[in-house]
């Protein structure tokens, strides 16, 4: 489904702020696999996310989509086929057009924007169920700026605008990190919903160790730009938050006694 | 009587500026670019009026050029919106640079399109206006109530298609650039090309404008643009402050209204005895005062909102 090979990414190459943050990655995600992305700050999980998006591009490495090989496609057409949270819930909306503007905006996602009229009124009926199912009330807001809503019904409305069109991957870069706790557990039981529903191959970054092995299927723990364990099947089953606490803590000072030394 | 004439005038002139507030608006505020093009392609559209209206010397067809000068002016705009949209996101040089740089290039181009004239007269051919002054009496107030509907005609086929266009899927699509790049291109839109296109229909629109003023006046003047840009700005800027910014429909609506005003205000500040020297001067400051009464507005709103929270 999706396979990342040998990835390379250096920020700012040649320069005294040489940063090589994706440092030989190599994974493979099956349909409907769901893996969860741990590790500390600067751990390289948001540019790995970055680099399957297309929001950089690569060094050196291959990236292939469902068999296509989109490493250098330009970001915009990847996104055809993925959808993306990010942990800033004002980064998915756009914030004065209306809750039904922003729904039609990624309903149309990959297909050629023309003349035809933005938000059609046979589509709103759908668009009140979609609404309806994150139990917010927006379903009677479509009218209403999406600048207006509080950040957990900005992210809730960001994911229901992620998943409209079922996309082939869904990127979630720690989503539920700037909700408050009731919140957060929404947005994620939401996101565990739409993905079992859908079967969508899903690719999520969070902090939370014990979301980390309770969702999904697989789990990877990612360091100085690599990852450094993958957990799976039995292994996974058998992992509980304590032993994984250790294991994160452990190369995160790996990661810190390193930079001490240089 | 006098009054009259004067009123009138700016009326006039407000509803031809009104359109050119409108191009305005779709750079600074659909797209959140200040677009520096303007000062070029509002000449630029006086320029192909003007010349495309001579061509009834020789071929005749009555008022069938000065027309379609409007349509290729309006053309001829979103050309050099095209050339400022495409230095900014394919070179990526900053907005305000690339505005810069395709406004200064406009200067010769101008000149060049007015075949080295710097200003060209269409003084005694038909115009947009001949059919409906042929219609009354030759006095100044007539005259101006010929010219003033044809003017609102333009004004509102000019609207109706942008709001038509703005609540287009590629409409929208401009718009949500403007509001939130990210999320455009995560919606598998290429922002660069809603930016290029954007740029084309705002330049577009301004041209257009400069059209109109030069039917109205039957002439162009190849240096007419300087500052353009500022008055558009000004009456976005009094339009959203005096009739408000709520929705699409009210924010254009706001920015007629505003170019209207701003003409009245101005008229009557030389009436009063400003010479019109300061003209310029007074077209900045009229900038900044409205947006520091948006600022102080902002900010007393914000306060109020901190009180309601605090007694909740
Ligand atoms: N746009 C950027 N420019 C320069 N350095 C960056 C950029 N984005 C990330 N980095 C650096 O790359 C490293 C990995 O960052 P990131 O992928 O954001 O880590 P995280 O695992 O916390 O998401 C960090 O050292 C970060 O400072
Ligand atoms: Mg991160």
């Amino acid at each position: 489904m999706l396979t990342l090979e040998n990835i390379y990414l250096t920020f700012n190459p040649n320069t005294a702020n040489e940063k090589v943050a994706l440092n030989g990655v190599s994974l493979q995600l099956e349909k409907g696999d769901f893996v969860t992305v741990i590790g500390s700050n600067g751990a390289g999980k948001s540019t790995m996310l970055n680099a399957v998006a297309g929001t950089y591009m690569t060094d050196s490495g291959k990236i292939s989509l469902d068999g296509e090989d989109i490493t250098n496609m330009p970001n915009h057409k990847r996104a055809k086929h993925m959808g993306r949270l990010f942990q800033d819930p004002l980064k998915g909306t756009a914030p004065n057009m209306t809750i039904e503007e922003n729904l039609a905006l990624s309903y149309g996602r990959g297909t050629r924007r023309g003349f035809g009229i933005g938000v059609r009124k046979s589509d709103e009926k759908f668009y009140k169920e979609t609404l309806s199912r994150l139990g917010l009330g927006l379903e009677d807001r479509l009218k209403t700026k999406v600048g207006l809503l509080s950040g957990g019904q900005r992210q809730a409305l960001t994911l229901l605008m992620a998943t409209i069109v079922t996309p082939k991957l869904l990127l979630l870069d720690e989503h539920t990190a700037a909700l408050d706790p009731v919140t957060a557990k929404k947005v994620m039981d939401l996101t565990n919903s739409i993905v079992a529903e859908n079967n969508i191959t899903t690719l999520m970054v969070t902090h939370n160790i014990s979301d980390a092995l309770n969702t999904g299927n697989k789990t990877i723990l990612m360091s100085g730009g690599k990852i450094v364990l993958v957990l799976e099947g039995e292994e996974r089953k058998n992992m509980t938050v304590e032993k994984l606490m250790k294991l994160y803590s452990d190369t995160a000072n790996d990661a810190f006694s390193d930079k001490m030394i240089l | 009587m006098q009054y009259l004439t004067l009123g009138l005038g700016s009326i006039e002139q407000g509803l031809i500026y009104a359109i050119l507030a409108l191009g305005v608006f779709v750079s600074l505020r659909v797209l959140d670019i200040p677009d520096l093009t303007v000062d070029g392609s509002f000449v630029t559209g006086a320029a192909v009026s003007v010349m495309f209206t001579q061509l009834q010397e020789p071929l005749g067809g009555g008022i069938l050029f000065p027309v379609l000068s409007l349509i290729m002016a309006f053309l001829a705009g979103a050309i050099t919106g095209i050339i400022t949209g495409l230095l900014h996101t394919r070179l990526k040089v900053p907005a305000l640079l690339a505005g810069i740089l395709t406004m200064t290039g406009l200067y010769s181009i101008n000149l060049i399109i007015m075949g080295d004239k710097p200003t060209v007269s269409i003084n005694g051919m038909n115009n947009i206006f001949t059919p409906f002054m042929d219609m009354v009496g030759s006095d100044a107030v007539s005259r101006k109530l010929a010219i003033i509907p044809v003017i609102l005609v333009v004004l509102l086929i000019t609207t109706l298609a942008l709001v038509w266009f703005l609540r287009t899927q590629k409409g929208m699509a401009l718009r949500a650039t403007g509001d939130n790049e990210e999320m455009v291109k995560a919606s598998s839109i290429n922002a660069d090309n809603m930016k290029v296109l954007g740029l084309a229909v705002a330049n577009g629109i301004v041209a257009l404008s400069g059209a109109v003023l030069a039917q109205d006046q039957n002439f162009a003047d190849a240096k007419s643009g300087v500052g353009t840009v500022v008055v558009g700005i000004a009456s976005i800027i009094i339009g959203e402050t005096i009739f408000g910014k709520r929705s699409i429909i009210n924010n254009i609506v706001s920015a007629i209204l505003g170019a209207i005003v701003y003409r009245i205000f101005i008229s009557i500040v030389l009436q009063l005895g400003l010479p019109a020297s300061y003209f310029k001067l007074l077209s900045a400051l009229i900038v900044v005062i409205a947006i520091c009464v948006q600022v102080t507005g902002e900010k007393i709103a914000r306060k109020k909102v901190r009180r309601a929270n605090k007694k909740c």
